[in-house]
């Protein structure tokens, strides 16, 4: 491999010539796959702060009882808004950005397999985006009935509806072509001699996500679309006055909606198994039993929708059968858990800010899993739904779950792509920030939930006021952290101590991207590398 | 390698990421419309 990697330096500065495209042209036209990850990654931020800055506005509303600065009207425009955009916008896009800068280094690829339908797929997001944003100031304002548009309730929306509508299929065809470029790209493009076991974790995790993209966005295109008919059509597929049925809606949305949450956190799996072993110094232990319980995971996700449905009513045995299908995802999570913690076992650890981010995420996304279980049980369930306990459980896996997974990979893999490491006060001033407020922000939700505050409400009894204000509090506190992530990335792009090739100094080989010097060239293995 | 060429030298892996694309392209298709007969089905029953 050493070989290779001299022959391919020295093949880079063959074609030194080969540069960027200047200008506004290199973004507008770009196919190369770091270009585009950055193009992805820069967006997903802008959309976190968008969604970041919707969130402000719920918690300062809860932030005491009574009705102070929005009307309830916008206050449910903004949850469901904010939902959309940090899920679709903040999220995924950012797993993609780090899919397409990481997946054909990894694998000693010098590109994706399709990198003009990469170029489509990212450039349909911010017009995605803008007409989903601009439903905020149609007459009506934008869509109130939650993220999951539940008939009726979402039929009553107005002009805001069929722009939503839109900007849903826009993100769905975006996702499915970035997904078929993953499969197509690791399916073909492997270096010779990187068979699939020996493939990293962070690509394999990603395979295993395009497949669960490309069986469930179709399927919530058919249910919006269908919902479009609906409403402007007269068709009856949800209305229950024209014989139509809208539990048939929350069944569809959930059979894409389960495995999207399995979209949000198997690439963080991914990345968690590449940073705890180099900052342990040992091996990923259990690698080959991680990739089966990465697949386990995405098979149980399909079959497990109706635990979000409890509440509708349903046969005993369905209610049964999705209770246990549920509690049956713990084995192969539990398998995950517990080899990141036997790979940091007697390791010799070092605790730079990607290995602080993963360690936070072991722990609170295990919090998160715990009250997943809580809910599985359905006279729980019962309890738990539609109150604030339900928001703190996937606020946990998706807060201190993928979106630290994903600062763990931006962390890990930053000087790579800049070639200068970061400043570590800062960035572990932002992990110590983050981690408490995080705390502070979702935490006391779990109480809130618990004592039966309702979820989606901009108003709430007397007896929930302190809890929400301890909330509210870290979440301003949260929020005002994250200034902190974009100062070390952009001291970090602009210069700083020269980054190795290695970056880390515990880092194991497994994928490609090591072998290349830091930053990373423009063009990358134009000769394959051979792996022994 | 130019921003406009193709990073894939050989044929017939061109052939195969192609028709590896259109296949999932078309099984994304079969999702999408799949759900949708299936409700038409339901609807009528």
């Amino acid at each position: 491999m050493a070989n290779a990697h001299s022959s391919d330096i020295a093949h880079h500065d063959d074609h030194s010539h080969d540069q960027p495209a200047k200008g506004i042209k290199r973004w507008l036209f770009a196919t190369n796959h770091k270009d585009i990850g950055t193009m992805y990654l820069v967006f997903s931020l802008i959309m976190f702060f968008i969604g970041g800055a919707m969130a402000m506005v719920i918690r300062a509303e809860l932030f005491q009882p009574g009705l102070q600065l929005v009307d309830p009207v916008f206050f449910n425009q903004m949850t469901t808004t904010h939902a959309l955009v940090m899920i679709f916008g903040a999220v995924m896009p950012a797993f993609v950005g780090l899919a397409n800068w990481m997946i054909p280094m990894q694998i000693g690829a010098p590109d994706m397999a399709l990198p003009r339908m990469n170029n489509f797929s990212f450039w349909i997001l911010p017009f995605a985006f803008t007409l989903l944003l601009s439903t905020l100031l149609v007459p009506g304002g934008a869509v109130a009935g939650g993220w999951t548009l539940y008939p009726p309730l979402s039929l009553q929306s107005g002009d805001s509806f069929p722009m939503l509508i839109f900007a849903i299929h826009m993100m769905g065809i975006s996702s499915i072509m970035g997904a078929i470029n993953v499969i197509v790209t690791i399916m073909n493009m492997r270096a010779p001699g990187m068979n699939l076991l020996k493939m990293p974790l962070f690509a394999w995790s990603w395979l295993i996500t395009a497949y669960l993209l490309i069986a469930v966005m179709p399927v919530l295109a058919g249910a919006v679309t269908m919902l479009l008919t609906d409403h402007f059509f007269k068709t009856s597929f949800f209305n229950a006055a024209g014989g139509g049925d809208p539990v048939m809606f929350e069944h569809i949305f959930w059979f894409f909606g389960h495995p999207e949450v399995y979209i949000m956190i198997l690439p963080a799996f991914g990345i968690i198994s590449e940073v705890l072993p180099t900052f342990s110094r040992k091996p990923l232990f259990g690698a080959t039993s991680m990739i089966y319980a990465i697949a386990s995971i995405a098979f149980l996700s399909f079959i497990v929708w109706g635990h979000h449905m409890f509440a509708d009513g349903m046969p005993l045995a369905a209610q049964l059968f999705y209770m246990m299908a549920t509690m049956l995802i713990a084995v192969p999570t539990g398998v995950k858990v517990f080899n990141w913690t036997a790979t940091m076992w007697r390791g010799s650890l070092s605790f730079e800010p990607p290995m602080l981010f993963a360690i936070a995420f072991l722990f609170l996304f295990s919090i998160g899993g715990f009250s997943g279980l809580m809910l599985a049980i359905v006279p729980a369930d019962f309890q738990y739904n539609q109150t604030y306990f339900v928001v703190a459980h996937f606020h946990y896996v998706l807060v201190p779950g993928a979106i630290f997974g994903i600062m763990a990979g931006v962390y890990y893999w930053l000087p790579k792509w800049t070639g200068h490491m970061y400043n570590m006060t800062l960035a572990k001033a932002h992990f110590w920030l983050s981690a408490i407020f995080v705390n502070v922000l979702f935490f006391p939700q779990h109480f809130l939930g618990l004592a039966g505050m309702p979820r989606r409400i901009p108003d709430y009894a007397v007896q929930f006021t302190d809890w929400n204000m301890v909330s509210s509090i870290g979440g301003f506190a949260f929020g005002l952290s994250q200034i902190l992530f974009v100062i070390v990335i952009v001291q970090c792009a602009r210069g700083g101590q020269k980054a190795t090739s290695q970056v880390w100094e515990g880092t194991h080989p497994t994928g490609l991207e090591w072998t290349l010097p830091s930053p990373a060239p423009y063009h990358s293995f134009t000769t394959a590398p051979e792996i022994p | 390698m130019s921003a406009a060429e193709n990073p894939i030298k050989d044929a017939a892996m061109r052939r195969r990421v192609r028709n590896g694309a259109l296949g999932l392209g078309c099984l994304a298709l079969a999702f999408y419309f799949g759900f949708i007969v299936l409700l038409v089905h339901h609807s009528h029953h």
